[in-house]
C-alpha cells in the first residue's frame, strides 16, 4: 500500500502539534506502508515564507516533497477578511479568499496532487483549515483521508469546509469530543471515521533530579509546557497561580518550558526556563507534582499525553471540552473553571499524595490503552483496511457554488455557528482496541509497484529487524506553537 | 489539608471535583459566580423600580428603552442681506431689483435686516448650545444609571462577603471556643505529683502499715499451729490499729462507696488489680514513681520484705493482700481514685467540671476525688506517734 501524507509544514526543526503528529504518523506508517511526504517550503506558520529548498529529502528516512508558497501571508488582509467571516453574514467568495489569505498558497502542490494522487491508495491531509488540505482533498477525490485536528473555533463554522468533511473518504479524529463537533457541523455522520489521536516517543528513565539540578529547583513544582501565550490561556494561570501564592495554599513553583510572548509575571515561584530539549522536558514533567494545561482550545494535548504516560497527573481547564473530557474519562486529571476551583484542585494534588498517585497510575493505563503507538498504528490500519476493501463509488465532493452564488452573502457569522452547536465534554468511554501481543502486522494489501516514475527510488529499505527508524537530530519538544492543538 | 473521602483504587474525578466545590462552597459560603451576583443587583434594582417585572439585563433593557439623542429640530429662520427681495419667479426678482432703489427713498431697510440676520444667528448658536447640553445630560444619566447599577452590585457583592465573614467568625470563634477547652483538658491531664508537705504524712502512714502487718505475723508465728482456738484478743498494737482503722473508715464514710461490704471491696480490689495491669496512660506519662509502682513485685512481693521502693498504693495493697488490713485497703481505694484519668478520657473540660481552667495542676493537692480528699484530710493526730525516716522517693532516688 501507497500512502501520501500532506501537511502545511514538515521537518524535524517544526514543533507544531500538527506537522509534529503529521511526522509521527508518517514515520510509524512506513513500518506498514510505502509513505511519501507532501509539504510546502515554509517553516514559519505565521508567514509562511519559502524558507527550505523545494525538491525531494528524506527525513528520518522518509521522502518528503517540498513545494514553494505562491505569496506570504499578509497579516492586515488575513485578519480583516477573518473579521468578515467570522463576524459578519459573508458570501462563498469571502471564505475563499479567506483561505487564501490564510495559507499556505501553493498551487504547485496542488497541481503536483492532481497528477499523482492516482498512483497513492490514499492522500492523509492534516489540518482542514489550511489551503492545501481544502484544494488537495478536492484534488485527491475519493483517495482523501483527513486528519481534521478542529478545536472549538470559529475557523471550523466556516461554510466551505462543511464540503470537506463530508466528502473524504475517512477522517480519523483526535478526540470525540472533536468527532462530535464537525458531525454537528457538517451532518457526515456516514463518513467512516476513528478517534484515534496520536502517540508520543516518551523516555522509559526520564531522570527528575538531573533537572532539578542542571535548572536549580528546590522543593515540589507543577509545570506548564508549551508557548507562554494568553491564546494558550496563560494569563488565566498566571493570575490564578498569584492566586495561590497569595492565599499561602501550598508550596508549588510554576515552572513554565516554552517560548513567551507574554509577560511572566515576577515571583521566586514562578520560574521561565524558556525553551529546553526533549530530555529536559521529559525529566521536567516526570519530576512535577502535577502538569498544569490552562488552554481553552485544544484538539489534542500531546503534553497531556505525555504527562499521563510518565504518570503524573494534569490539571486542566474546564473551559476546554476535549482536556475535561480526557479527564473525565481517563479518571487520570482534575480541571479548574474559576480561580477557586483551580487553588483547591492544585492543594488537592498537592498534598493527597494518593489522589495524585491514583490519577497518575490511571494516566498511564490511560495512555497504554489509547495512545500508546501499537494502539494508534492498529488503528490507523484497520481503518485503511477497511477502505480499501470497500471500494468508492460515485464523486465525492458536493460540486462547488457557481459565480454567482458565490457572491451571493447567504453565509451566517463563523463565530455564531460554532456557538450554536452543543458544547460540552464527552464522558462515554472511549473505544478500546486491544494492545497487539507483539509488532504490529501489517494488514493492509500489497499494491503492484508501478515501473515507471522511480517510484523505486522513494522506497523505503527495509530496517534490519523491521524496528523503527532511526531517528536524528533533535527530537520535537512540543513547547511550539502547537505543543498542544 | 483535610483528606478526601474517597477510598478505592477506582478514583472518581467527578466525585473529586464535587468534593472540591463543595469544600469551596464550604469555604465562602454560598459560590456566587459573577453572573449570579449581577443578576441579584439587577433583580434588586429592579424590584425598587418596577415592582411587577424582574429583568437580569437591566443596563441593556434602559440603554434600549431611552431613544437614542437626537438634537430638537428647533424653529429658526435664516436672514440674508437679499432674503428680503427674493423670490422664486425671475422676472418677479428682476423688478425688484430694479425699484429698489425707489424703496430705499421711503426707508432704509438695512438695519432691519442686519438685526433680523443677527438674531437667526443668536437662534442658531443658542440652539446648538441647547442641544449640546441636552446630549451631555443624557450622557450623564445613562452614567449615572451606570454607576447605581454598579454601585447596587457592588454591595450585594459586599453583602455576601459580610455575610461569608460572619460565617468565617463564627466558625473561627467556635474552634477558638473548642482549643480552650481542650487546653484546659489537656491540662487536667497532667499527671499528679503529690506536694511535697504532703511527703512525709504519706511515708509515716506508709511506715505504720508496715509496722502492723510485722506485728501481725509476729502474732501468728508465735501461736501453736495445730491447735485450733478461738480467735485470741486482739493485742494492744492491733487495738492501735484498728483505731487507725476506724479512723480511716470514718474519713473514707463521707465516700458513696464507704457502706460496701467486704465482698464487694474484694471485687473492687480484683478490677483495680486488672485495670493497673493494663496500664493507664497517665502512668505512662508519669515519672519513675508510678512505674516503680506499677512493677509486679509490688503486688505480689513478700510484705516481709518491706521494700522501700514499693509505693504506698502497692505497699498498702500487697499489705491487704495477705493480711486483709482494711486501712490499708482503703487507703490504697482512695489513692488509686486520686490517679488522673487516661489520656483519652480527659478531653472536655466537663470531664473536670471542679477543676480551675488555668494553673498547672501537678502543683495542685490531691484532691481529684471525694475519697482522695478525705484520706488527705485525715487529722495528724491519728498518724502514729512515732516520726518515721522519711524515706526519698523513687524520683528522688
Amino acid at each position: 500500500m501507497k500512502l501520501a501524507i500532506v501537511v502545511q509544514r514538515y521537518g524535524l526543526e517544526i514543533n507544531g502539534g500538527a506537522e509534529l503528529h503529521a511526522r509521527y504518523i508518517a514515520e510509524h506508517l512506513a513500518r506498514h506502508a510505502e509513505v511519501e511526504v507532501w509539504t510546502t517550503c515554509a517553516s514559519d506558520y505565521v508567514t509562511w515564507r519559502n524558507e527550505l529548498p523545494v525538491g525531494e529529502e528524506r527525513v528520518n528516512n522518509i521522502p518528503v516533497k517540498r513545494f514553494r508558497v505562491k505569496h506570504e501571508r499578509d497579516p492586515l488582509t488575513f485578519g480583516r477578511l477573518s473579521e468578515v467571516v467570522f463576524s459578519q453574514t459573508h458570501s462563498v467568495s469571502d471564505e475563499l479568499d479567506w483561505l487564501e489569505a490564510e495559507g499556505p498558497t501553493s498551487p504547485a502542490l496542488i497541481a503536483h496532487i492532481g497528477r499523482h494522487a492516482a498512483e497513492f491508495d490514499f492522500c492523509i491531509f492534516f489540518s482542514y483549515r489550511y489551503y492545501h488540505a481544502f484544494h488537495g482533498a478536492r484534488t485527491a477525490g475519493a483517495r482523501a483521508i483527513l486528519v481534521p485536528t478542529a478545536e472549538r473555533d470559529p475557523a471550523a463554522g466556516v461554510s466551505i469546509f462543511g464540503p470537506i468533511f463530508r466528502g473524504v473518504r475517512a477522517l480519523m479524529y483526535n478526540s470525540p469530543e472533536e468527532r462530535t463537533m464537525i458531525q454537528a457541523l457538517a451532518g457526515n455522520e456516514k463518513v467512516p471515521s476513528v478517534v484515534v489521536g496520536v502517540g508520543s516517543e516518551v523516555p522509559q528513565n526520564p531522570q527528575p533530579h538531573r533537572f532539578r539540578q542542571k535548572h536549580r529547583i528546590k522543593g515540589p513544582f507543577a509545570v506548564y509546557v508549551g508557548r507562554i501565550d494568553e491564546n494558550k490561556g496563560c494569563r488565566e494561570l498566571f493570575s490564578h497561580f498569584s492566586s495561590y501564592l497569595r492565599q499561602q495554599a501550598g508550596n508549588l513553583t510554576l515552572v513554565l518550558i516554552g517560548n513567551s510572548i507574554l509577560e511572566i509575571p515576577t515571583h521566586p515561584r514562578i520560574r521561565h526556563l524558556g525553551f529546553l530539549d526533549e530530555t529536559d522536558k521529559f525529566d521536567a514533567i516526570a519530576g512535577a507534582e502535577t502538569l498544569i494545561m490552562p488552554s481553552f482550545f485544544e484538539s489534542l494535548s500531546m503534553v497531556a499525553l505525555e504527562a499521563w504516560a510518565l504518570g503524573r497527573p494534569v490539571l486542566a481547564n474546564a473551559k476546554c471540552d476535549v482536556l475535561k473530557g480526557q479527564c473525565i474519562r481517563s479518571n487520570a486529571g482534575l480541571y479548574y473553571d474559576s480561580e477557586a476551583e483551580f487553588v483547591e484542585t492544585l492543594r488537592a494534588i498537592e498534598f493527597n499524595k494518593w489522589i495524585a498517585g491514583s490519577l497518575g497510575k490511571n494516566g498511564r493505563q490511560y495512555y497504554r490503552d489509547h495512545y500508546d503507538w501499537p494502539v494508534i498504528e492498529r488503528k490507523y490500519l484497520a481503518m485503511l483496511q477497511q477502505l480499501a476493501q470497500t471500494p468508492h463509488v460515485g464523486d465525492s465532493f458536493e460540486s462547488t457554488p457557481g459565480w454567482m452564488e458565490r457572491r451571493k452573502a447567504t453565509c451566517p457569522p463563523a463565530a455564531q455557528v460554532v456557538a450554536a452547536i452543543p458544547a460540552g465534554p464527552s464522558v462515554a468511554p472511549e473505544m478500546t482496541i486491544p494492545r497487539p501481543a507483539g509488532p504490529v502486522t501489517p494488514p493492509l494489501p500489497r499494491r503492484p509497484q508501478t515501473p515507471d516514475r522511480g517510484r523505486q527510488a522513494h522506497t523505503r529499505p527495509p530496517s534490519p529487524g523491521g524496528g523503527r527508524p532511526q531517528r536524528g537530530g533533535r527530537r520535537s519538544s512540543g513547547q511550539g506553537p502547537g505543543a498542544a492543538r | 489539608m483535610p483528606d478526601f473521602n474517597v477510598r478505592s483504587d477506582a478514583v472518581n474525578v467527578e466525585q473529586i471535583m464535587e468534593q472540591i466545590r463543595a469544600r469551596i462552597r464550604e469555604k465562602r459560603g454560598v459560590d456566587y459566580t459573577e453572573a449570579q451576583i449581577k443578576e441579584l443587583a439587577s433583580v434588586k434594582l429592579e424590584k425598587f423600580l418596577d415592582p411587577r417585572g424582574v429583568r437580569s439585563d437591566l443596563l441593556e433593557q434602559f440603554r434600549r428603552a431611552q431613544p437614542t439623542y437626537a438634537p430638537p429640530e428647533l424653529p429658526n429662520f435664516a436672514f440674508e442681506d437679499q432674503t428680503l427681495f427674493e423670490s422664486t419667479r425671475g422676472p418677479l426678482r428682476f423688478i425688484r431689483r430694479l425699484l429698489r432703489p425707489i424703496l430705499k427713498l421711503f426707508f432704509n431697510p438695512n438695519p432691519l435686516i442686519q438685526a433680523l440676520n443677527i438674531q437667526s444667528k443668536l437662534n442658531s448658536t443658542a440652539a446648538e448650545r441647547e442641544a449640546k447640553r441636552d446630549a451631555a445630560r443624557f450622557a450623564f444619566d445613562q452614567l449615572h444609571y451606570e454607576v447605581m447599577h454598579n454601585l447596587v452590585i457592588e454591595t450585594t457583592r459586599l453583602g455576601i462577603e459580610v455575610k461569608n465573614l460572619k460565617m468565617r467568625l463564627e466558625s473561627l470563634a467556635s474552634r477558638l471556643e473548642f482549643n480552650e477547652r481542650r487546653a484546659r483538658a489537656l491540662e487536667s491531664v497532667v499527671v499528679y505529683r503529690p506536694a511535697s508537705e504532703d511527703r512525709p504524712a504519706q511515708e509515716s502512714r506508709r511506715e505504720e502499715s508496715r509496722r502492723d502487718e510485722s506485728r501481725r505475723q509476729d502474732t501468728r508465728r508465735n501461736e501453736p499451729p495445730a491447735r485450733p482456738a478461738p480467735p485470741p484478743p486482739p493485742p494492744a498494737a492491733e487495738i492501735a490499729t484498728t483505731a487507725d482503722t476506724q479512723a480511716a473508715g470514718e474519713a473514707s464514710a463521707q465516700t458513696p462507696g464507704s457502706t460496701e461490704g467486704p465482698g464487694q471491696k474484694s471485687r473492687r480490689r480484683r478490677r483495680r488489680r486488672g485495670r493497673r495491669g493494663s496500664g493507664a496512660a497517665a502512668a505512662i506519662m508519669g515519672g519513675q514513681e508510678q512505674a516503680s509502682a506499677e512493677q509486679p513485685g509490688g503486688d505480689f512481693g513478700d510484705g516481709e520484705s518491706g521494700d522501700a521502693d514499693d509505693s504506698p498504693i502497692d505497699s498498702a495493697d500487697s499489705g491487704a493482700e495477705f493480711a486483709g488490713n482494711d486501712d490499708a485497703i482503703e487507703q490504697s481505694v482512695d489513692r488509686r481514685e486520686a490517679r488522673p484519668e487516661p489520656f483519652e478520657h480527659a478531653f472536655g473540660a466537663q470531664a473536670h467540671p471542679d477543676e480551675p481552667a488555668t494553673g498547672d495542676p501537678a502543683g495542685a493537692p490531691a484532691t481529684s476525688s471525694p475519697a482522695a480528699r478525705a484520706v488527705e484530710n485525715q487529722p495528724v493526730e491519728e498518724q502514729p506517734e512515732e516520726p518515721t525516716p522519711s524515706k526519698p522517693s523513687a524520683s528522688e532516688q
